[in-house]
């Protein structure tokens, strides 16, 4: 609507809106901003508190400390792995039963949509899904990150709804070709469903790279421990303590040299450098993904 | 038999075949453990398996309400469950009208771009964040000593009577710009010649807020309500784990983490499934009800 003049309620809501806008804008950046800066400065110097804006005393000790634990980098890499595996396959396996289902003349359709909804609502809980994986032998297994995963119904509707959007020309042509319905798939439909694979892509990988309850109930061998889960222990009172003396052992008995500047290290700058460290990838790819996930989020809750 | 059925079946056998396998998935990760319900009537033990194991009847579900630490769990379910619905309902609402007020595009983007940011951090990096800031050598009370609004720092998580409001204030912190998306979907969808029309007739920015965006945007507002009262009786596992500690376990302990309990560390499969089972059943009967109430009042309906 095109402002004639600025009346005074105008100026006034303004404002206000601006003021509040500005606070959640704080409340939101400032912790991650805080975290970044203790992570830098001694842990010793930052107990004495007032630190607010600029790190006093600069340090790398906390990151050194942080990234030469072992346990911290191997629980980095099994959460990669687990991310680009799990969110490649679940897309794949997603959008291909999506494309058979988005199909108008396909046989026992409607049976198997309804069974699908019907996983929407309802589920079988906590102990039967553990039963179950446990009866699988995807207990203790890096599987058990993956298959569980591979499809979920939500993220189909999205895919289907995409695909009823899609020309059907170009199967056609594709057809005459005499290609077949798998070939068309993937040369054709998957290759130009970018925006909507980007959308559940981003959902899939957020929720892989964010969960701590599979390895921390579903596996046992710490070796294959994701990331969320390590922290969960570093971050936690007594195990934490421990669990950092443990690191600045590991360190100091290195190297002599080291010992001095890391006894200025405390639990609290460890911390903050530990979630320095597992906040940026995220951080990092959120620009570049953020605009899909608010397309996917308005798309599902049209068709909610 | 129905030989065009058979042809027309081979015909499509690669779409069946690409179709297959997702029905097959969900027959199994999905179909299989609603059936698993059942051991909540019965006395699973895993040696003898699913059927192997002899009837219960209700045993399990009278143990339920004969223990006081579910009954705990449950009341602590509830109340916190009403706090992230006083407080956490209406923020998200508030957040989107203020959005939609901010003059320029550029600096609401930046706003809006941020304040969904912590929806995608890790609750275990959530939770550890708070934790330490809030702790009596964190950030807050330092920040509360230097001003001199206190003098002794507060013990903000050992001590239970603070747990409630700042585990809601936690989530809402994580959640609230993630949530306010959908609202600032309807107010996009609000048909701007409304505003131009109560812009002529001469009605300011307030009225046009309360009297235009606001009733438009009723029909979300209730559906998410529904929701959210389903929710009523379903804590949040995450939260209770990730925030709870021995210190405030009388207010944290959930049903969730009950159920975990039980089920995971104690092995107490039959009883765990009976306390989840009683959960959702009380938590559809929920979503329904306000349906219905909702339904009645305003015409809003989701099922």
């Amino acid at each position: 609507m095109n402002k004639l003049k600025m009346t005074k309620e105008d100026l006034v809501v303004n404002t206000i809106a601006i003021v509040l806008g500005l606070f959640v804008l704080i409340i939101t950046l400032y912790p991650f901003y805080l975290c970044l800066l203790r992570s830098f400065n001694e842990g010793q110097d930052a107990a004495t508190g007032n630190l607010f804006f600029l790190p006093r005393k600069f340090t790398l000790m906390n990151y050194y400390i942080v990234l030469s634990d072992n346990a911290l980098i191997r629980s980095f890499a099994v959460t990669i792995l687990r991310t680009v595996i799990g969110t490649l396959s679940g897309l794949f396996f997603t959008s291909m039963v999506s494309y058979g289902l988005s199909k108008k003349n396909l046989l026992f359709r409607k049976g198997y949509s309804y069974m699908a909804l019907i996983t929407m609502y309802f589920s079988g809980g906590l102990i039967p899904g553990y039963l179950l994986l446990r009866n699988l032998h995807l207990l203790n297994n890096f599987l058990v990150y993956i298959i569980p995963g591979l499809f979920s119904y939500y993220y189909a509707l999205l895919i289907i709804a995409f695909y009823r959007e899609l020309p059907d020309e170009i199967e056609e042509s594709a057809k005459i070709d005499g290609a077949g319905d798998f070939y068309i798939f993937v040369r054709i439909i998957f290759p130009l469903s970018k925006p909507v694979l980007a959308t559940i892509a981003l959902f899939l990988g957020v929720n892989h790279w964010n969960d701590w309850f599979t390895s921390a109930y579903y596996i046992s061998d710490q070796k294959l421990w994701t990331m969320p889960t390590i922290l969960m222990r570093v971050l936690s009172g007594v195990e934490g303590l421990n669990k950092i003396n443990e690191m600045k052992g590991s360190v100091s008995g290195m190297n002599m040299g080291t010992l001095n500047s890391s006894s200025s290290v405390t639990l609290e700058s460890i911390r903050y450098a530990t979630l320095v460290v597992t906040v940026l990838p995220i951080i990092l790819v959120y620009p570049f993904l953020q605009k899909y996930f608010v397309k996917g989020m308005l798309v599902g809750s049209i068709k909610a | 038999m129905d030989n065009s059925l058979v042809k027309k079946f081979r015909n499509q056998i690669q779409l069946q075949l690409m179709t297959l396998p997702g029905i097959l998935f969900l027959a199994i990760f999905s179909y299989i453990p609603m059936a698993g319900i059942l051991i909540a009537f019965k006395d699973y033990n895993i040696g003898s398996g699913f059927f192997g194991s002899s009837w219960a009847g209700l045993k399990y579900f009278r143990d339920m309400f004969s223990d006081p630490m579910f009954m705990q769990s449950a009341g602590n379910t509830l109340i916190l469950s009403l706090y992230n619905i006083v407080i956490g309902f209406p923020i998200p609402i508030i957040l989107a009208l203020i959005l939609n007020e901010i003059p320029g595009r550029n600096l609401k983007k930046i706003i809006q771009t941020s304040a969904y940011l912590p929806y995608f951090i890790s609750f275990v990096i959530v939770a550890s964040m708070w934790i330490t800031f809030l702790d009596p050598k964190g950030f807050v009370n330092d920040f509360l000593m230097m001003t001199g609004i206190i003098h002794e720092p507060i013990e903000f998580w050992t001590e239970p009577k603070y747990y409630r409001m700042l585990s809601t204030l936690v989530n809402v912190w994580k959640s609230a710009g993630y949530n306010a998306i959908i609202y600032l979907a309807a107010i996009a969808g609000i048909n701007q010649e409304m505003y131009e029309a109560a812009y002529v007739d001469g009605a300011g920015r307030m009225r046009r807020i309360f009297n235009i965006t606001l009733p438009n945007m009723s029909g979300v507002i209730s559906i998410m309500f529904i929701l959210g009262i389903g929710g009523l009786v379903r804590g949040s596992l995450d939260t209770s784990v990730l925030l709870g500690s021995p210190f405030n376990s009388s207010v944290s302990y959930v049903v969730e983490y009950y159920t975990l309990d039980m089920g995971l560390n104690l092995g107490r499969y039959s009883f765990a499934t009976a306390v989840s089972l009683f959960q959702s059943v009380l938590s559809l009967i929920l979503v329904f009800g306000t349906n219905w109430l909702t339904g009645k009042i305003n015409g809003n309906k989701i099922i």
